[in-house]
Parts: C-alpha cells; sequence; structure tokens
C-alpha cells in the first residue's frame, strides 16, 4: 500500500507492434489530505540489463489531495514480451524525492499482419534500345 | 526518347497519354509504383503489352522480374521497373499496357493505359538500284 502517491492504473495496450511507439498513462492517487508534489518512472523488463526507462514528458505534477493525476509516457516495443513497471514518488518537505508505490503491466509483441499490397499503377514507359 | 511519365490520376480529368514508338529489338522499360504493408515478401513484378477487350487482356508480350519488399506496419510506397524486349510477335499498330505483382493469381493489378505503346515495323532487306558510278584499270 502506499503512503501517499497510490499508482491506480497502468493504461497501456495488450499487444504492440515491434518496433512500434507504445503511449501509456500512469494514474496516480495522491491518497494525501493536501496537495503533494507526484513524480512517476518507469521501466521495462524484457531480458536487458540495466532495463531501458520510460520516457515521461511531464513526470512530475502537484496533485490536490484525493485528486489522481494521470502521467503520459511513451516508450519504443522491443520484439518479445516486455513488463512495463512504474513507480511513484512523493516530494517531501525535505526536499527529496520519496519512492512509494510500484506497478507492472505486461504487453506482448503483436504478431506482424500479413503481406498486402495496396495498389499498383504505372508511372512511366520508355524506349531502351 | 525520353520516358513519359503518367500524371497522377486526380479526379475525373482524363488527360490522353503520349505513345512511345518501338520496333522489334527493342527494350520498353515500365516502371511502376506499388504499395505494401506487413511481412517481407518476394514476388515478381510483371508488365505486358497487348490489347485489352471485352475478353479481358490479351498479352503478346510480357516480362516480370522478383520484387523484394521488407516487413512494415505501415504502408510504403515503392518503385521498379520491368523491361520486355520488343520482338516480332508485336505486329505494327498501336498497344496497350498494364502491370501487376504476383503470379497466376495477382495480388494486385494496375489500371490499363490504353494505346500507349506504337510498334514500327521495319521492312525487309530490299536493295533498289544499283548504277556503276566509275571503271578503271588496277
Amino acid at each position: 500500500m502506499a503512503q501517499y502517491a497510490d499508482i491506480i492504473e497502468i493504461v497501456a495496450p495488450g499487444e504492440a507492434q515491434a518496433g512500434s511507439r507504445v503511449d501509456i498513462t500512469v494514474k496516480v492517487k495522491n491518497t494525501h489530505s493536501g496537495a503533494i508534489g507526484i513524480m512517476v518512472g518507469g521501466a521495462l523488463e524484457y531480458g536487458v540489463s540495466p532495463w531501458p526507462g520510460i520516457s515521461f514528458p511531464e513526470p512530475s505534477a502537484n496533485v490536490g489531495g484525493g485528486v489522481t493525476q494521470s502521467f503520459a509516457g511513451y516508450f519504443t516495443m522491443p520484439d518479445k514480451k516486455v513488463t512495463i513497471h512504474a513507480y511513484s514518488y512523493w516530494y517531501g518537505a525535505d526536499g527529496y524525492w520519496y519512492f512509494d508505490d510500484e506497478m507492472t503491466k505486461v504487453i506482448n509483441p503483436a504478431a506482424a499482419i500479413e503481406s498486402q499490397f495496396g495498389s499498383i499503377e504505372i508511372v512511366s514507359y520508355e524506349r531502351r534500345l | 526518347m525520353g520516358a513519359v511519365f503518367i500524371p497522377s490520376e486526380f479526379g475525373i480529368v482524363f488527360l490522353p497519354l503520349a505513345n512511345v514508338q518501338v520496333k522489334a529489338g527493342d527494350k520498353l522499360r515500365i516502371t511502376s509504383r506499388y504499395s505494401h504493408r506487413g511481412k517481407a515478401e518476394s514476388v515478381p513484378l510483371y508488365a505486358a503489352i497487348g490489347n485489352s477487350g471485352w475478353a479481358g487482356f490479351d498479352e503478346v508480350l510480357n516480362a516480370s522480374k522478383t520484387i523484394n519488399v521488407p516487413e512494415t506496419a505501415d504502408w510504403q510506397f515503392y518503385e521498379d521497373y520491368v523491361d520486355i524486349t520488343i520482338t516480332t510477335a508485336l505486329a505494327k499498330g498501336l498497344y496497350d499496357l498494364y502491370a501487376k505483382i504476383g503470379g497466376t493469381i495477382p495480388k494486385v493489378i494496375s489500371p490499363t493505359l490504353y494505346d500507349v505503346v506504337e510498334v514500327l515495323v521495319t521492312g525487309n532487306s530490299e536493295f533498289g538500284e544499283i548504277t556503276i558510278n566509275s571503271y578503271a584499270k588496277v
């Protein structure tokens, strides 16, 4: 159970195409009675070390008491199953960020779509000797 | 003669296409643009010269080559060409063109270009006349 910054959900697709951008949202609820600073971070577990990070363009926010804040992030899907690790932190009066909560979610690689040709047109024709 | 480039087909404006003149022994280079997505694949790019009619396209000459497309999640456009060697199988006249990807069961077929190939026929070898221009002791 988190102390103040409770991760309540990771919104992410269940599968994604290898090499594609995966957009996620981490929802964190401030369980404190007053406003506090909350920050999120994330890492990807899929067999490489160190774990690659997840980009959060705006990783922190001042969140009112009892309010749930959504943090948008993204990463590039690897070619294998990946476990998202999302972390939350709260900002202390002493000026330090304190780790608070963790949640995970698995994303499976999507099977490549079958080969498809959409159109063809002749764009030029010329005599060659 | 330079290549004949097909204008993009927007709306319903009809633009008559210039024809290209060829004769036996020439090659006709037909360049096509196509789109693909999905898994990588090697397939034939095929083009034919002939006559389009009510029963379909009556091919007289054709050629193909293998093209390789990489795996992509999104639609990608590519261009490639096929050279058809012109032979005496083509009589004098105007012919149509089309291209496709795939074999017996094509994956995609281009619109037909009508009367864009004009075949010229060179006559058989003939001598018209001969005269003596000079004579001298050697």
